[in-house]
Order: C-alpha cells, then structure tokens, then sequence
C-alpha cells in the first residue's frame, strides 16, 4: 500500500496520471455499489467525483493519513455520500422555517454571492495567472514546481509573478464591489 | 518586491498563520494604527475563498476529462458488439478452421 506521504507526493508532482489511475481501480467499485443501491450510472460518477475532491484536498493538505489503500478510503466515502444522498431525496420537510432561519440563509446567501464574484473575476484573469493562482492557492503545488512550469529561472520571480497575479484578483474584485456599490 | 506586492505578502502570512510571535504582535499594533488593514484583510480572504471554489471547478472539469477518456465507447462493448460477440466468436474460430 502507497503512504499518504508518497500519493501527495505523486498528486502534486503528475495529478492527471495519478488521479487516472485511482480512476481507473475504484471507479468499477464504485458504481457496482452505487448501481446495486438504487442509483445510476450518473449518480455514481457524480459521487466518486465529490469524494475524489474531498479526497485531493486532505491528502494534499495533510489532513489524511490513510490506514488502508486510496481505492478502499474513497470506496467508503462514495458508500456514504451515496447513503446521505438517498435519505436527501426520500426526506420531507418536517418543520417550516422561522424568521431566523431566514435571515441566517440570506447571510449565507450574500457571502456565496461574494464567492461567486471573485469566481468570475478569476475567470477573467489571463491563463497564467489562472494557472499560477490555483496551482499555488488550491492545488498547493510548491513555488518551486509553478516556476519550473511556467518557465521562471528562480523560485522568488515566481513568487513576485504570483503577488502581482493576487493584486490584479483584487484590484479587479475591488473595482466590482466600488461600482455595485455607487 | 514592490511595497504594494510587500502589502499583500504580510496580509497572506497574517492569515496563513504563517508569522512569528514578533510579527504577530507587530500586526496587532498596526491594526491599532491602521484602520484600512482588517478591511484589507477580509478582502485578501474573500480571494482565497473564490480561488478555493474556482479549483474546486478546475478539478471537476479534470475528473470530466478522466472519465470521458477511460468511458470511451470504444473501450467498453456496446449493446450491438455484445449481443453479437459469440457469433463474432464462432465466425473467427471457424475461418481459422478452414
């Protein structure tokens, strides 16, 4: 069995082929169990993708240490989200929602909405600086490997080139939020 | 680095927890000082957060890609080919009889 130490190793350093190959051996698993248990071959898809996103984010961020193989971990995981997932669509509404729940919502609402802004914003950024702010921000790839991607001959340019990325997403976030608000 | 470039660094550290006890205390006197600094820093994690949901994406859009790639039809019968493969069978093994 992998450690978790060698597979972040491995997500970081080849993620297409990495991920590829935890596709390729827990996939059949996976939607064996989820088609047994009621769902489609959609829904198991739509499933292993959540838990291999949740699973990416621990591993890399070490917040996992995996005591059995990737494949047995995600299984479990899918079997869960695949039992969460029914009970979601057999449940009914039991109680209705008072003003607090309300107002709860809608603050929940206006933070997702400014989620949402930035969202667009870094759609808007140019593919390097797309590229350099995920790999770094979300895909915790190490400076290191950003500047031997894109070409940069030392670790601080590519550090310098991932700030002037960060002030161009903010500067572009703040000119939204000054013109919805005069 | 530009001070502006500086800026934005120390905003990272403070929230990544990334300062040592002397920056830390530093940083509390500044926001003594500097009103504009918490505004700043609440818009520096605002981007963090919309980078966590865009990559978030971009891996949704990878793990598409994966699965398109090994869901191939090509790779897996279709109805037709399974249906006729013990004909399919047959007819091979007998033109290699003959």
């Amino acid at each position: 069995m992998e450690t978790t130490a060698a597979l972040r190793q491995a997500l970081l350093a080849d993620r297409e082929q990495t991920l590829t190959g935890i596709y390729q051996r827990t996939f059949p698993m996976v939607r064996r169990y989820v088609q047994q248990h009621g769902g489609s071959a959609q829904d198991a898809k739509d499933v292993f993708h959540d838990a291999l996103v949740i699973f990416y984010e621990k591993v890399v961020g070490e917040t996992l240490v995996l005591s059995a193989s990737a494949s047995t971990y995600l299984v479990g995981v899918c079997r869960n989200l695949w039992r969460q997932e029914l009970s979601r669509r057999t449940r009914q509404p039991a109680i209705s929602l008072t003003d607090e729940h309300t107002e709860v919502a809608e603050e929940a609402e206006l933070a997702e909405q400014a989620t949402l802004s930035v969202l667009e914003q870094v759609e808007r950024l140019g593919e390097r600086c797309k590229d350099i702010l995920l790999a770094f921000y979300y895909f915790q790839q190490p400076l290191e490997q950003i500047a031997a991607t894109h070409q940069y001959r030392t670790v601080r340019s590519a550090t310098v080139q991932k700030f002037k990325c960060l002030e161009r997403l903010r500067n572009s976030v703040r000119a939204l939020v000054s013109a919805a608000t005069a | 680095m530009r001070p502006t470039l500086e800026y934005l660094r120390q905003l990272e550290r403070h929230l990544l927890g990334q300062h040592t006890a002397a920056e830390a205390e530093a940083w509390r006197v500044r926001q003594l000082l500097d009103s504009e600094l918490a505004a700043d820093a609440d818009t520096q994690q605002l981007l963090y957060q919309g980078l966590q949901v865009a990559g978030r994406q971009q891996l949704r859009r990878e793990l598409e890609l994966i699965h398109a790639r090994l869901e191939r039809p090509s790779r897996r019968q279709t109805w037709w080919q399974a249906a006729t493969s013990p004909l399919r069978s047959l007819l091979v093994r007998r033109s290699r009889g003959h």
